[in-house]
């Protein structure tokens, strides 16, 4: 599963195995993440995929160490640079966030606070980890948004968040995640909220920057297309577990799970000109209350006996699915 | 932000020439003051001067108009009752209100907010219970009853505390306070409690209510994945984000306070400006009334105008910023 692509290196710099999240509701334990494994190189993108509901959210939050009450991280290991995050005290966990592991999430509009300045709320980042002086946290604070592209840097320190655009916003906060130098950014949506045209710019210079910086991404998405032109991996996700794995072109090209394939019907550049766009059919289903064996059955046109079994994962050469009858190379879509 | 301040002047200025015609209207409806300024047994003369002395022979337009010129010039007349000028009447009595106000306040403030906040944050907790708790107690407990309690508690029974009166003053840029002595601090305690305990209520609710609700925002999300700690997200993302609702019924308080504070001040018989306008009513001492009234006004007018300037330094979305 690891080596498949070209900037990987050995060693991972954050490697998940079997990371189980667990909401205990009055309803109900829901099981948002259901033993999620993989693992992310220095410099590499990987995109997780997935529709609305699947447990991607709560996955990000979990490596970071920040999942709400009543969820729990209740098995399972997440380790950056060989350190286990998963037990770590809050206090120690604190120093992680931020240094060496952050978060950016989907509408900059509601994450930076629209009552202090850029400048502060920098500041306020830098000081959570190193003791700075005010120059010295300004200089740092310039080349950080510098560096992702934001025009005349130093006088905006002193700018409010409403004073930027929505792509300029989620810069900023992009640059406040990179501002220790952080190897390993989570990013949940963050440019969803975003048109089309600044979509693309900000990924292709997220892109830049990850190679240039060697920081890895994970890059969260319910939206497949936005993931395929950033990712070197693509992880799917349904109803909290990985379904699917491996390199970008891969995956588009020869889907392996019933429902990749689904998700890659559903895109309009992807689908055979002059054919409709195809949903799949069904809805996510409740993660309260999975029904036994594959929980893509009552929505899966492959569907047999034997999915009433839960398939394990298969692994292939860089990649994996778990699929009892996987489309294979030749198999119509 | 000039334009906007002069809007809230221009603002201010129609209120209080509304509030001028209103107040005199209603005052003036109110029984015939010759039965106060004029003995039964005085002489056709001396009723004649008495009348023309205070311009009641004059008509209600033309005597607004005169109440009206005076003031500009700062006149607001003379007392039927103390046959001394208003301001001074007044003037005399508000720094004992003032300070009694503004301790209570400011106390309620300083305390309760970070009480409320305390209790936003952990909102399960045995402490935020029982904060709750007292904050419903502050609420619901008239404050009459509670001054009885407090002066029965403190100075009847335990003895530690006077019951009433301003205690020793001290005199500052000419004006007697008992905030600068120990003795005045032993006489102004209770009442200020008692003041106090409301406000303190209200700040814990609006402190509680507001924090619940950033520490589930976005914002607070971003700063801890930031690695900032919870101390350092709640003085300064969740203060500043509450700032707003607290600094507006701060200057409600403030104002309604200053304008309303008989029950207490006639509990303690605190000399302050409460006390003046209960006589003055009871009296129909009718410039008192007037001028009472009027200077509310302008308080109001006055503090609701701090407050929206402290609305624009606490929120820059209220400036007008530079668009991109
Ligand atoms: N605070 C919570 N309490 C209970 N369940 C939750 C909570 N947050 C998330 N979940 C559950 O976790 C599932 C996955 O949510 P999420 O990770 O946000 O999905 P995604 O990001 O893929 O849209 C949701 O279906 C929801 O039922
Ligand atoms: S295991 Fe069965 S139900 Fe699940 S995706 Fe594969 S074919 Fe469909
Ligand atoms: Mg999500």
């Amino acid at each position: 599963m690891s080596g498949a692509s070209p900037t990987t290196s050995d060693a991972p710099i954050l490697e998940v195995s079997d990371l189980t999240t667990q909401f205990h509701t009055r309803a109900g334990v829901v099981k948002a993440v259901d033993g999620v494994s993989f693992s992310l190189h220095k410099g590499e993108i990987i995109g997780l995929v997935g529709e609305s509901g699947s447990g991607k959210s709560v996955t990000g939050f979990s490596l970071i160490g920040l999942v709400d009450p009543p969820g729990r991280v209740v098995s399972g290991s997440v380790k950056l640079d060989g350190q286990e995050l998963v037990g770590l005290s809050p206090a120690a966990l604190r120093k992680v966030r931020g240094a060496r592991i952050a978060m950016v999430f989907q509408d900059p509009m509601m994450t930076l606070n629209p009552v202090l300045t850029i400048g502060q709320q920098m500041q306020l980042a830098l000081n959570a980890h190193e003791k700075l002086s005010k120059s010295a946290a300004r200089a740092r604070s310039t080349d950080a948004l510098t560096r992702v592209g934001i025009p005349d840097a130093e006088a905006r320190l002193d700018a409010y968040p409403h004073q930027f655009s929505g792509g300029m916003r989620q810069r900023v906060a992009i640059a406040i995640a990179l501002l220790h130098g952080t190897r390993v950014i989570v990013a949940d949506e963050p440019t969803t909220a975003l048109d089309v045209s600044i979509q693309a710019q900000i990924l292709s210079e997220m892109r830049e920057l990850a190679r240039e910086m060697g920081t890895a991404l994970v890059w969260i998405s319910h939206d497949l297309s936005t993931v395929s032109a950033l990712a070197d991996r693509i992880l799917v996700m349904y109803a909290g577990r990985i379904v699917e794995e491996g390199p970008t072109a891969q995956v588009l090209r020869a889907p392996r799970h019933p429902y990749t394939a689904g998700l890659l019907r559903s895109l309009p550049a992807m689908a055979e000109p002059g054919t409709d766009l195809e949903q799949i059919p069904g809805t996510t289903p409740s993660l309260l209350n999975l029904p036994q064996g594959c929980p893509f059955r009552p929505r899966c046109d492959r569907a047999t006996d034997l999915c009433s079994e839960a398939p394990p994962m298969t692994p292939e050469t860089g990649r994996g699915y778990r699929c009892h009858h996987p489309l294979l190379d030749g198999t119509p879509a | 932000m000039s334009s906007f301040l002069l809007k809230r002047l221009l603002q201010g200025v129609v209120i209080m020439a509304a509030m001028s015609v209103i107040v005199f209207a209603g005052v003036y409806a109110i029984g015939n003051p010759l039965d106060v300024l004029i003995p039964p047994e005085a002489t056709q003369d001396v009723r004649e001067r008495t009348i023309a002395r205070f311009g009641l022979d004059k008509s209600l337009v033309e005597q607004y108009f005169l109440f009206i010129s005076n003031l500009l010039k700062g006149d607001l007349g003379l007392s039927y009752i103390y046959n001394e000028p208003v301001l001074s009447l007044i003037g005399n009595r508000l720094p004992a209100t003032l300070e009694l106000v503004l301790t209570a306040v400011l106390g309620a403030t300083l305390i309760g907010v970070p009480l409320g906040i305390y209790a936003g944050y952990k909102p399960h907790g045995f402490a935020a219970r029982a904060i709750m708790a007292i904050s419903i107690l502050g609420f619901s407990v008239p404050t009459f009853w509670v001054g009885l309690i407090l002066i029965l508690t403190f100075a009847v029974s335990l003895g530690w505390l006077p019951s009433g009166g301003r205690g020793e003053t001290v005199e500052f840029l000419g004006i007697e306070w008992s905030v600068l002595t120990l003795n005045g601090w032993s006489h102004l305690v209770l009442p200020a409690i008692n003041l106090a305990l409301f406000k303190l209520a209200i700040m814990v609710r609006l402190a509680r209510a507001g924090t619940r609700e950033v520490m589930l925002s976005d914002t607070v999300k971003f700063a801890r994945a930031a690695g900032l700690s919870e101390m350092t997200i709640l003085s300064r993302h969740v203060l500043k984000l509450i700032s707003i609702p607290i600094v507006t019924v701060f200057g409600l308080e403030l104002a309604s306070t200053l304008a309303f504070a008989v029950v207490t001040e006639t509990i303690f018989s605190w000399p302050g400006v409460g006390k003046l306008i209960i006589d003055s009513i009871k009296n129909l001492d009718r410039p008192v009334m007037v001028a009472y009234l009027i200077l509310t006004a302008g308080l109001f007018v006055t503090i609701n105008l701090c407050v929206d300037i402290a609305y624009a330094l606490l929120d820059p979305r209220l400036r007008r910023g530079r668009a991109e």
